[in-house]
């Protein structure tokens, strides 16, 4: 009897399923602070977030900066419930990811024809103006003053391991995107639309497969940052720093690749951290610095730095190399059909 | 009917400053096919420099224009040496040099929080407050000013373009680069002739925008969606097609104000801009932008 789809590595499930277990005896062996332990539960949860993100930037090169109105919503319809319903967290969590995955349905399904540049500017557009009306949407975010939740004993120390699993669903998700026939898929789509329409796959319908999952992930996590903050406002929430953060954390760490966005995302929160400590007039700034230079001199991040070094040693089959730069490339070939096609003035 | 006279008159006041900026945006993507996402660093940067001139200085915002459009002009030649020209070209470097120029616009965006903090400035003259009589209406000095110059750069601009050497040799690069290189135009030198065109319009529609409104380092923003908006709706390379384009844009967002609740006219510029993207991509004057 066959337990596993024929693309699951045995080896790769076994690491998961170690890392997380050892992941969740740690606090206790470590003997973590309170604040160490916190820490921790929020870099796992932006690990999440980042590789929800890198299904749409990365597997199917579509980057969006937009996503904050995900995390927005599902932050802030789960605290809706929460403080109406009270209902256990995780039943407001699911509600939170399906209405923000409804909502990511409905601005990405029209604006995922557009390939590129078109659909990342048309993502700044959609967060805007979801920033904008969420802001003066008194009934459901509380307008400038924002939401409290109510305080749950005991809760936030128990989110580290809902985090741990929530990571864990991701990256298995991740691996499965990657791996299954829908991967491939995505992978055809992001290679060039075309060509793939033309061997069958229907680029609309997998798009929107990626959009809803993407979405989901998003909205859930940011129903998990509400419960973890038991305070969220809308500026904060559906901020367009909230929407750089994933993209920045995706591309430091390596655009398209599942270890890559996971380390991307530890260091931009630790990073975060130390700057907002030391340096908080700067680290807008420092952001920018990071996206020029990992952009200019190794566009796979911090992937990129490690296939070199790799390289370097002798480590890496050349086959290997190209089918991975390949899946981690920033943007497609057909990220801009215009070129192709010279549509000039 | 005298309000809708009113309206319409803001608007078309109005539309002149968006053609400006929105051309400096299309040019660089017609010719260069990158989008400049930090054309709104540059509006920030123009309008700041009119406005240290002013305060320093008391160079009055209109006579400062060749300077700041001179500053605007030397930081994209700057960018496009130092950064852009790197990335490769065409498709693979589309969103790379959409990411890239968006690390530039936080850098700018942050060291203009350094420099001058977060706080609202706006550029105050003694005739800020005065207005013309025409049409029976009574029309700001600076509103009309800034329509006088937009107009103005639009048709040196269109001139330029189609006159002279260098504006006929920008346009067949956009045609064809290829070709270009054969017959001898120095397309890298036409590349950052053209992108330092773009960023300098960027900077002179900052330093209008900043005498008519108030700003802070985030200001530009919604004039990059706004300049994109254009782009799409009135297609590359087309002077009149961009005014036209300004001009629906700026009839649909003061026409807002009557039908919206105030806070949700911020929104609109945004909601439009989805909406062009996704029902018209080719433009509504058959210059075709999207492929």
């Amino acid at each position: 009897m066959k337990l596993l789809p024929h693309w699951v590595s045995r080896p790769a499930l076994a690491a998961l399923v170690a890392a997380l277990a050892i992941g969740a005896v740690l606090p206790k062996v470590l003997g973590w602070s309170v604040y160490s332990q916190n820490q921790v539960t929020e870099t796992l949860l932006f690990v999440a977030a980042a590789l929800a993100w890198n299904w749409m930037g990365g597997y199917l090169g579509q980057v969006s900066f937009g996503h904050s109105a995900m995390f927005g919503l599902g932050g802030f319809i789960s605290a809706r419930l929460l403080l109406a319903l009270h209902l256990p967290f995780w039943i407001a969590w699911i509600v939170g990811g399906l209405v923000a995955a409804g909502y990511a349905l409905v601005w990405g399904h029209p604006t995922l024809r557009l390939r590129g540049p078109y659909f990342s500017i048309a993502t700044i557009g959609v967060g805007e103006a979801t920033r904008l009306v969420m802001t003066y949407w008194e009934d459901l975010t509380g307008g400038s003053s924002g939401l409290s939740l109510p305080i749950t004993p005991g809760l936030k120390s128990e989110l580290y391991w809902w985090a741990l699993a929530l990571m864990g669903a991701v990256i298995a998700g991740s691996y499965a995107l990657r791996k299954s026939t829908l991967g491939l898929g995505l992978l055809a789509i992001k290679s060039d639309v075309d060509a793939a329409a033309d061997v069958g796959i229907s680029p609309t319908l997998m798009q929107d497969i990626v959009l809803l999952l993407s979405g989901f992930t998003v909205g859930v996590c940011g129903a998990f940052y509400a419960s973890y903050q038991n305070f969220i406002e809308p500026g904060d929430m559906f901020g367009f720093d909230r929407s750089i953060s994933f993209v920045l954390m995706a591309v430091i760490g390596g655009v398209g690749t599942i270890i890559g966005p996971a380390f991307g995302a530890v260091v931009f929160v630790m990073l975060r951290q130390y700057l907002i400590g030391s340096y908080p007039q700067l680290y807008l700034g420092i952001y920018g610095v990071l996206l020029i230079v990992v952009i200019l001199f190794e566009p796979l991040g911090m992937m990129g730095l490690f296939f070199r070094i790799a390289r370097r040693f002798g480590l890496l089959r050349p086959e290997v190399e190209a089918t991975l730069e390949a899946k981690a490339a920033v943007g497609g070939a057909a990220a801009d059909p215009g070129a192709r096609e010279g549509g000039a003035p | 009917m005298q309000r809708f006279t009113e309206l319409v008159v803001a608007a078309v006041l109005l539309a002149g400053l968006y053609a400006t900026m929105a051309y400096g945006l299309g040019l660089i993507y017609g010719v260069l096919r990158v989008v400049n996402l930090n054309h709104g660093g540059i509006i920030m940067a123009g309008a700041y420099v009119g406005w240290l001139l002013h305060e320093k200085f008391g160079i009055d915002p209109y006579l400062s224009i060749p300077a700041v459009v001179a500053v605007s002009f030397v930081l994209g030649i700057a960018i496009y040496r130092g950064l852009v020209r790197h990335l490769p070209r065409g498709p693979a470097g589309a969103v790379q040099s959409l990411l890239l120029l968006f690390g530039v616009w936080l850098v700018l965006r942050n060291a203009a929080y350094l420099l001058f903090t977060g706080n609202d400035q706006t550029i105050r003259t003694e005739y800020s407050t005065r207005s013309v009589a025409a049409f029976g209406l009574a029309l700001s000095v600076n509103r009309v000013a800034v329509f006088g110059i937009a107009v103005l750069t639009l048709v040196v601009l269109h001139l330029f373009l189609t006159r002279t050497f260098t504006g006929k040799a920008i346009r067949a690069v956009a045609q064809n680069a290829d070709s270009c290189t054969l017959v001898g135009v120095d397309v890298e030198r036409i590349y950052s002739l053209t992108f330092g065109i773009g960023t300098a319009l960027a900077g002179l529609a900052g330093l209008l925008g900043a005498s008519l409104f108030s700003f802070n380092p985030s200001y530009g923003s919604g004039d990059l969606l706004k300049s994109f908006v254009i782009v799409v709706l009135g297609g590359l390379g087309s002077v009149m097609g961009t005014a036209a384009a300004a001009l629906i844009l700026a009839l649909v967002e003061v026409f807002a104000i009557l039908a919206l609740p105030s806070y949700l006219t911020g929104a609109v510029g945004f909601v439009l801009l989805v909406l062009v993207l996704v029902l018209r991509p080719g433009g509504l004057f058959g210059h075709r932008v999207l492929g």
